[in-house]
């Protein structure tokens, strides 16, 4: 186990390392000026030609990137020239944001989803299983922007259940959580379509495994064999599933950072890359890069615990 | 044990009991509602984040959303639907020659934090500051020809300025290069305000918090020496999808807010309960501009053909909602230099264009547009598709996202700016003919001068208005500017657009004329 986790770390930084390489290349080859876009048009030659010089931007591709490296190993993140702070300001007063969005959105694909997913099973061909399946698929192809602004529409203008804006107030656990319920329920339900589809499909698999019979034959009770017996191995590929998908409710945090207006990374991201604010950009995708790979890492080492087959293969 | 512990808390409960915790439950909810409703604190949206701590690095109207919470001037706007300035910390202010402005300032105005009286230093340091090449200034230049602040006493002084320059009046003074700061906490704090929280403020609220990227809390300034503000604390709170903010302000988390467009006429139709909606029209202008110096429009008569193929009310209509107006040129109604009407109707004419391009002998025209990815410009490139098909132009349209836009024209970045052939911009606008000027002489070809409109008698104009303190020759000379602009074919005015507002009857508002809020002048309705 210990040289498979030690693999896999590997495997992360190296991904990490190419990732920002290949993002660093990618934004600095891209038309638009940061001058121009960051200071505005009333800005002097002069100081465009300062702020350039600032950024390094006159230096070889190379050298920037190796320049970018060489401040990360040192532990700084570079300064945000449009707000003349520490990028690390920004990235980790964003990042906590971010981070409970997702587990947020995780917390909901995970109970729905496997709750839904066990039904499912459990009636299999049924028409309550057909209902769920519809709703699973409904659940899959409705976009993270529309459910957000109908949850806002019905939860927050209609119901008056929730909040439209902001995190929460700073020290207030169940403000935050409260704040936190809409936008990660936005996020994390394309998720509950997934993970239900995945538990049912592994369930069914389960269900036909020769201990399930075995325990059937021991006169267990049907709730006692699917919840304790079959669930618990048919969620392991919903936790891969779940390492992985954290990209994309990444992605999907942009979008609902900027609707229900939160502070966070991804719409860090978006606003920098608009402002071609480089070192923000770099900062914050370090970040947020260094997030998903430590999820996917954490889900292929849990997968690994709870099946020793993984780390075989 | 626990079972039992339950049962008996359960059990014992009657119905006028449970009847009872539910209405002191209800109540106890609904208390934060309650203290929010009492009007005590007002929810301002702010469409982008002002992120800027000083003045030198301010960029545009967010940060004067801010310091106009907290800091004051010699002269601020007054809220209402004609641009005019009003006394704020200056007692007297004349224009005492051409060149110099003489001020004296009231006594007794206090800086927070136990930093004493506001004084004529404080004045000559907070504008000289933005004069050091050092400090890298990014409002520079709204301050012209300003040199210094002579102190002529502890209350006054004459500001210099090394030649005319009449927007001192409707932008330095009343805008960011005229906000205030404390000269003696400033330096203490090393020279620069580098802290959400400055070191002191004047204005009628003082900050409390920065939520990076969410909203910057304020509350009453206790040491403010005018007026006491109506409201304990206001949040200017980061939104920045316009649907978002409606919402947020639907259900009540917002109190003002700035909407877009596409809601008016449906507000109108259906006014919300409890809300109020103003339409105040905007300075921004937008236009399409033409590449004059691209070999494919040489000839005048293919410039004015693509003018007279673009239909102003149909861009209007579609991308507009038809809640804007066409506009004359870049100066907007209500400033000195307005045009009353454009050479060139705002209406298609197609067969004057297609006569144009017959004579021009050309058959049919294949051009490119660049627009940026809103759906307001977009549209107006797709409706300007449709109708220029009409006189025989083939428009393709290439859409960019605001970082490659907004380089598309500028030299420093590669050689697009030359191939450049026809861009839908909007420009951003203070209350002063030359900051919509400045963008179209020589000098600005290969920064903000897209078009590459080069004109001996328009530079000459723009430089010659700056110093003219006559607003009855400025208004003529900026009229001239813009009939150049429409002559050389290579502009076409579409509209300064609106801005809209909704905000809740508790709250009045104060807004200057172009809809935008001055929030230090709210009040409780």
């Amino acid at each position: 186990m210990l040289q498979y986790a030690f693999q896999r770390v590997l495997l992360a930084l190296a991904i990490i390392v190419v990732a920002i390489s290949a993002l660093f290349t990618i934004m600095i080859t891209l038309p638009g000026d940061p001058t121009t876009v960051l200071l505005g048009p009333r800005a002097t030659p002069e100081l465009r030609a300062e702020f350039r010089a600032n950024m390094g931007l006159d230096d070889p591709l190379l050298v920037q990137i190796a320049n970018f490296w060489g401040r990360i190993l040192s532990g700084d993140m570079g300064t945000d020239y449009n707000r003349n702070r520490p990028v690390a300001e920004a990235v980790f007063s964003a990042l906590p944001h971010t981070m409970a969005l997702v587990f947020g959105a995780i917390v909901w694909s995970a109970t729905l989803g496997i709750m839904l997913g066990a039904f499912s099973a459990d009636n299999r061909n049924s028409w309550l299983d057909r209902v769920s399946g519809i709703l699973s698929v409904g659940f899959i192809a409705a976009p993270s922007f529309v459910v957000a602004l109908y949850s806002l529409l019905l939860f927050s203008v209609t119901l008056r259940w929730f909040p439209t804006i902001g995190a929460g107030e700073p020290g207030d656990l169940g403000s935050r959580l409260y704040h936190l319920a809409l936008p990660s329920f936005a996020i994390g339900l394309a998720w509950v379509g997934y993970v239900a589809r995945i538990v049912r499909a592994s369930m069914l698999e389960t269900l036909g495994e020769n201990y399930i019979r075995t325990a059937r034959a021991f006169g267990l009770t049907r709730r006692k064999v699917i919840y304790n017996y079959a669930l618990r191995v048919a969620i392991l590929p919903a936790v891969q599933v779940l390492g992985v998908g954290i990209g994309g409710m990444l992605s999907s945090a942009v979008f609902a950072e900027i609707v229900f207006s939160r502070p966070g990374i991804g719409s860090l991201i978006y606003d920098s890359v608009s402002g071609r604010n480089y070192p923000v950009v770099m900062g914050s995708m370090l970040v947020a890069i260094g997030f998903f790979v430590t999820c996917a890492l954490i889900a292929d080492l849990v997968n690994a615990a709870l099946d020793p087959r993984q780390r075989v293969k | 044990m626990n079972d039992l512990k339950s049962t008996s808390i359960f059990t014992n409960l009657t119905r006028r009991q449970l009847l009872a915790g539910s209405a002191a439950l209800s109540a106890a909810t609904m208390f934060p509602i309650a203290a929010w409703a009492d009007g005590s604190r007002l929810n301002v949206r702010a469409y982008l984040e002002p992120d800027d701590y000083d003045p030198l690095d301010a960029s545009g109207f967010l940060e004067e959303l801010l310091y106009g919470c907290i800091y004051r001037k010699l002269i601020q706007y007054v809220p209402g639907e004609e641009w005019n300035w009003q006394l704020d910390l200056a007692e007297t202010i004349e224009q005492t020659s051409p060149t110099t402005i003489a001020f004296t300032l009231k006594e007794g105005q206090m800086w927070s934090d136990g930093f004493g009286e506001i004084t004529a230093e404080d004045v000559k340091f907070s504008m000289d500051r933005h004069m050091v090449e050092e400090n890298n200034s990014r409002i520079k230049p709204d301050l012209g020809t300003f040199t210094h602040v002579e102190v002529t006493g502890r209350h006054s002084g004459i500001i210099h300025m090394e030649r005319p320059f009449a927007p001192i009046w409707t932008i330095a003074l009343p805008y960011l290069a005229g906000t205030i700061i404390c000269k003696e906490a400033v330096e203490a704090a090393g020279g620069k305000i580098t802290t959400a929280i400055p070191p002191a403020v004047s204005g009628p609220y003082r900050v409390v918090e920065h939520r990076l990227g969410e909203r910057w809390v304020l509350e009453r300034n206790p040491d403010f020496s005018g007026e006491a503000a109506d409201f304990e604390r206001v949040d200017l709170i980061v939104v920045v999808d316009d649907s978002a903010a409606e919402i947020a302000k639907e259900a009540g988390d917002v109190d003002f807010t700035s909407i877009g467009a596409g809601s008016v006429q449906r507000l109108r139709d259906n006014p919300p309960a409890g809300a109020q909606m103003t339409v105040h029209p905007a300075l921004f202008y937008h236009w399409v501009g033409l590449n004059m110096q691209n070999p494919k429009f040489e000839d005048i008569r293919v410039r004015q053909a693509i003018m007279h193929a673009i239909d102003v009310p149909s861009i209007m209509q579609a991308a507009f909602f038809d809640v804007a107006e066409p506009s004359t040129g870049i100066i907007a109604p209500g400033l000195i230099g307005h045009r009353p009407e454009t050479q060139i109707p705002p209406q298609a004419d197609f067969a004057r264009a297609r006569e144009l391009l017959d004579e021009a002998g050309i058959d049919r025209l294949e051009i490119n547009i660049d627009v940026l990815n809103n759906v307001t410009h977009t549209t107006t490139a797709q409706v300007m598709q449709a109708m220029m098909a009409q006189a025989g132009i083939d428009l393709n349209i290439s859409v960019h996202e605001s970082g490659s836009f907004w380089s598309l024209g500028v030299a420093s970045d590669g050689d697009r700016w030359k191939d450049l052939e026809l861009t839908i911009k909007r420009f951003s606008m203070t209350p002063d003919p030359y900051y919509a000027t400045a963008w179209f002489v020589s000098d600005q070809i290969g920064d903000w001068n897209w078009e590459q409109f080069s004109n001996e008698e328009f530079d000459r104009l723009h430089d010659e208005a700056l110093s003219e303190t006559d607003p009855a020759i400025r208004d003529e000379m900026y009229r001239r500017m813009q009939d150049l602009m429409e002559e050389s074919g290579a502009y076409r005015f579409l509209t300064h657009g609106v801005t809209a507002n909704l905000f809740a009857d508790s709250v009045a508002p104060a807004t200057r004329p172009d809809g935008q809020p001055l929030v230090q002048f709210f009040r409780r309705a």
